[in-house]
């Protein structure tokens, strides 16, 4: 074990949030933001975020950390941004008054692009698109459905981008 | 009179820990002083940083990610899994000059680093 792996865990807290430069065994250097230290192997989690809104997560082994060093500390709006990272997405619960205007928004809009749509099901919560596409709630791509596979995949489409540009 | 015959007892053996050698908790390793009980802010911060870094590990799972070996080796997989105890990494599709291994196993004290794209 080296002298890494036997900080405490309040040790390894001071550099959450900070970014770092690590060096590793066999003159590897890894630099990025802590986004935590695993206490069971002190491996150095870092995150390094990219052009393109991707972000680079390397994890560094605790038995090849041979000194991390602190770049600068992370304001916090960094600090927020790294609490987000590893979220799941959460799946979003409509109340029903939200999933009545979701329907009716979207009802509207395709009325507008004059396709034609009608209300069926219990109390109207399904669209009825062309007569062969159904959307259920709560009125996104994934929830519609039918046998025309040409249909389908327009209509997603148009639901998507509908969905980009108004929320 | 005979002595009857003595009912065999069933022997229960614990399971190996993860050094292969020992039945549990080694008593020296910080898991098991943790366990002990420390100081009760220490806990706090190791079970958050812990928390963060099993969120880390769902989220690299089914990421293609690159593990750097030793002496200069780097071979890409698909994350599978990590065990409790930081041994092994289990990954999927492991490319190797030789081919591409279905499933693999890679020891923890093997790897130096790993990375992917989130």
């Amino acid at each position: 074990m080296n002298d890494w792996q036997m900080k405490s865990p309040l040790d390894w807290e001071k550099y959450v949030n900070k970014m770092v430069k690590v060096a590793a065994v066999e003159k590897h250097e890894y630099e990025g933001w802590v986004l935590t230290v695993d206490p069971v192997s002190a491996s150095v989690v870092l995150a390094t975020f990219l052009e393109n809104e991707k972000v680079s997560i390397s994890v560094v082994l605790g038995h090849a950390v041979q000194e991390v060093e602190i770049l600068k500390e992370g304001d916090d709006e960094m600090k927020q941004r790294l609490s987000c990272i590893f979220v799941p997405e959460e799946s979003k619960v409509y109340s029903p008054e939200e999933l009545e205007k979701r329907k009716n928004d979207l009802k509207t809009w395709l009325e507008a692009n004059h396709i034609p749509v009608t209300e069926q099901g219990e109390s109207g919560r399904t669209l009825c698109v062309v007569g062969v596409l159904t959307i259920d709630p709560p009125y996104g791509p994934e929830e519609c459905s039918s046998s025309n596979e040409i249909i389908l995949s327009r209509v997603q489409g148009l639901i998507q981008g509908y969905l980009e540009r108004h929320q | 009179a005979a002595m009857p015959v003595p009912v065999p007892v069933g022997v229960l053996r614990l399971p190996r820990g993860p050094e292969g050698s020992s039945r549990g908790f080694s008593p020296t390793s910080p898991r098991f002083q943790a366990l002990l009980g420390g100081p009760a802010a220490a806990q706090g911060v190791r079970a958050a940083l812990r928390e963060r870094y099993l969120r880390g590990l769902a989220a690299a799972r089914g990421r293609s990610t690159r593990f750097c070996l030793r002496a200069g080796v780097c071979v890409e997989a698909v994350f599978g899994a990590a065990d409790v105890a930081a041994v092994a990494f289990q990954v999927d599709a492991l490319r190797t000059p030789l081919g591409v291994q279905a499933a693999a196993l890679l020891r923890c004290t093997d790897v130096l680093a790993y990375s992917f794209l989130l």
